[in-house]
């Protein structure tokens, strides 16, 4: 049985770690690493941040709870999805202090299966029982007109879909802090809960393609021969299209839903993937200890997933870091052009067009703000895909 | 000598690889019988067709380009090229393990040695992941690693190329294969190191009746170690006998070049003998005798 006596420091320094330790060297990459994680938290809170609901409010003695009950069953799974990953994160780190690190990989593997069943079992109920309300009331003006009470509302009192005609077009004053837009929402609102949009799609349409791309790529790369011939034909077909002309046409046949737009970028953008993966998987089919599982009766999908893979991976994590910049800047992109989703639903790149009206006039503040977001959160996920690329660099690969 | 004490019986083998400048048969006509605990010696120079013989037992030749095109290999009474891929996988690793020339590369390097060991006993033996760490740990002790239950738990990369070779064995060894496929194991290693290694195989071979099939260019090794020795050039056996007769009465013109080729501690000192030439690329094997442009005997009529 393992040690549990075993010190520390002596311990087996995986391959992952070795890297985590090189990426934290440097210090751009993790600062762009930390406003991905603060965007992350902005868009799970979304609704808690920019409401016009209040979190509590007294309405003739009685004490309700709107912004609660508001909420659907998405912003509950987001929520509840991130509770998960915060507690499978901190059980990685007690992973690492507490387990052996020869166990580490399967208890790691059952934590993954419980967190992904919690989060899976959780989406189904709240579909099933938190029921969709429809709350038009305007508690802002309740509280002044005295009928409400003792009202606690959110840090941005400012729904993204509450439009206020009397405040249309406003710039930036203390009541809204970034102006409002062409119908009177609040830009802040509005960009709050677009980070949900830009962050989903980014994440969503990457985890397509990169699930299509390792698995072209390692067929092909394993069995090279005439399957890689067709196969890297289909891939240079696939290149020479025009990936933005092609999901413009593609999206102006189907309706415009997120998950579409998710699903045409996703299958857009694997030939990367597939060729990275192919010629990873080039090199390592020909390594001795590819050949010794084999010798051992390994499985064929085992050895491609369980012992190549993980070997060959690092350059499409990389490239997934980059991908997902790209994702969210196409769908900004298609967004800004009219293809993305539907008004009122708040997207960056839909928010940016407004900036320019009918009649011509130039409303920066709801150009510059969705813009600056767009440009900050690409320009974070290149640097943490640049600080990968430089910790998983070659010198440091043959020390693993 | 029943039938039974035949682990492995080849007949015939002949292995031809299709590459794009033409065919080039690896392995021509391959018979030879290793029998139970056993340690059969597979000797030639590099690119003889040793390596790609052995793997032919585990039927592991890369198709493409390779194929065997003639030949059976029979392994504990069972045609092998007439099992399923599925009945293979079973074979493999279970009845027959291999261990390779480079212990730097032969492990996954983002694994534990500990898991690899473990995956090899579960797959197998079908054991709980506890119960399979059990064995791995008290399989690397036998190997002679000392603190197992810690080295376990180490990557690859924190162990030298000899330590690497033990956990390799110990992975090889942890299903008590019927045979041991041993492809240059010490070539890599130093030489202190490489008569660890080799010791260790010969314990292990006793103490669990496994056979082994050593392949090798090193003949000091086969003196020590083998009981029987086949000697392979251009794709061919040239000769095969017991080792003791071997060294003794080496016949073929080949062999007897392999053996004056090694030096003596009986002698003085001199330029160390050498066979003249090099061994012959197998898309252009000479026709006729395969050695008779090297052989100090060569006549016309063996061409």
């Amino acid at each position: 049985m393992p040690n549990k006596q075993t010190p520390k420091s002596q311990w087996g320094i995986s391959y992952g770690e070795l890297v985590w330790r090189e990426f934290v060297k440097n210090r751009l990459s993790v600062i762009a690493g930390m406003f991905i994680i603060f965007l992350f938290i902005v868009a799970i809170f979304a609704p808690f941040i920019a409401n016009d609901k209040p979190y509590v409010v007294e309405i003739e003695g009685q004490r309700y709870f709107p912004l609660f009950r508001h909420l659907g069953a998405i912003d509950y799974g987001v929520l509840l999805a991130g509770v998960v990953a915060v507690v499978q994160l901190i059980l990685i780190r007690r992973n690492k202090k507490r387990v052996d690190p020869s166990e580490r990989g399967e208890v790691l593997l059952k934590q993954i299966m419980i967190s992904a069943g919690v989060i899976v079992v959780g989406l189904v109920l709240l579909y099933l029982f938190v029921p969709r309300r429809l709350d038009a009331t305007n508690y802002h003006a309740m509280v002044e007109s005295g009928r409400a009470e003792n009202a606690v509302f959110a840090p941005i009192p400012y729904g993204y879909a509450r439009t206020n005609l009397s405040v249309r077009e406003q710039p930036p004053s203390r009541r809204h802090l970034l102006g409002t837009d062409d119908v009177g929402s609040d830009v802040l609102a509005r960009l709050i809960h677009g980070s949900r949009i830009s962050l989903s799609v980014g994440f969503v349409a990457v985890g397509i393609s990169v699930v299509i791309g390792v698995v072209i790529g390692a067929v092909l790369g394993y069995f090279g021969g005439r399957v890689d011939f067709v196969g890297m034909r289909f891939i240079e077909i696939m290149m020479a299209i025009p990936q933005f002309f092609l999901i413009i046409t593609v999206v102006a046949f189907f309706p415009r839903s997120l998950l579409n737009i998710m699903i045409i970028i996703g299958i857009t953008s694997w030939t990367m993937d597939a060729r990275f993966i192919r010629a990873e998987f080039f090199k390592l089919r020909e390594q001795d200890f590819v050949q010794a599982a084999h010798a051992q009766g390994i499985g064929l999908r085992s050895i491609l997933f369980r012992h190549m893979l993980p070997n060959g991976v690092a350059p499409v994590l990389v490239n997934a870091t980059f991908g997902i910049a790209g994702a969210i800047f196409i769908e900004a992109a298609l967004s800004f052009l009219g293809f993305g989703v539907a008004p009122p639903t708040p997207s960056w790149g839909q928010m940016l067009s407004l900036g320019v009206t009918t009649t011509g006039r130039f409303l920066w503040w709801l150009s510059v703000f969705p813009g600056l977001a767009i440009f900050f959160t690409v320009l974070a996920y290149n640097l943490v895909g640049e600080g990968l690329r430089d910790a998983i660099d070659p010198k440091l690969r043959k020390a693993a | 000598m029943s039938f039974n004490d035949k682990l492995v019986t080849i007949q015939g083998l002949s292995v031809e690889f299709y590459t794009e400048e033409g065919i080039a048969r690896v392995v021509q006509d391959v018979s030879f019988n290793i029998e139970r605990g056993q340690c059969y010696a597979l000797v030639g120079e590099s690119g003889c067709g040793k390596s790609v013989t052995a793997l032919s037992i585990m039927r592991l030749i890369p198709d493409p380009p390779g194929r065997v095109t003639a030949g059976t290999v029979y392994f504990n009474g069972r045609d092998i090229y007439k099992l399923s891929e599925k009945q293979m996988r079973r074979i493999r690793g279970k009845e027959v393990s291999m261990i390779f020339q480079e212990p730097m590369t032969s492990l996954n390097p983002v694994y534990t040695v500990g898991d690899q060991v473990v995956e090899a006993i579960m797959l197998h033996q079908k054991k709980s992941y506890d119960q399979a760490w059990v064995d791995a740990a008290e399989m690397l002790r036998k190997v002679g690693i000392a603190d197992p239950e810690q080295r376990a738990g180490e990557y690859p990369h924190q162990m030298s190329g000899g330590m690497r070779q033990r956990v390799m064995i110990a992975m090889a060894m942890s299903c008590r294969p019927d045979l041991l496929i041993a492809d240059e194991p010490t070539t890599a290693l130093d030489v202190t190191t490489q008569a660890q290694i080799l010791d260790l195989l010969d314990s292990v071979k006793d103490q669990t009746n496994t056979s082994i099939l050593l392949i090798t260019h090193d003949l000091g090794v086969v003196a020590e170690r083998a009981d029987k020795v086949a000697v392979m050039y251009a794709s061919r056996i040239v000769e095969k006998a017991d080792s003791d007769d071997l060294f003794a009465e080496p016949l073929h013109p080949y062999t007897r070049g392999l053996l004056d080729s090694l030096p003596k501690l009986s002698q003085r000192p001199k330029r160390l003998v050498t066979i003249p030439g090099m061994v012959p690329e197998p898309l252009s094997f000479p026709s006729g005798c395969k050695f008779h442009p090297r052989c100090p005997l060569g006549s016309d009529d063996e061409r």
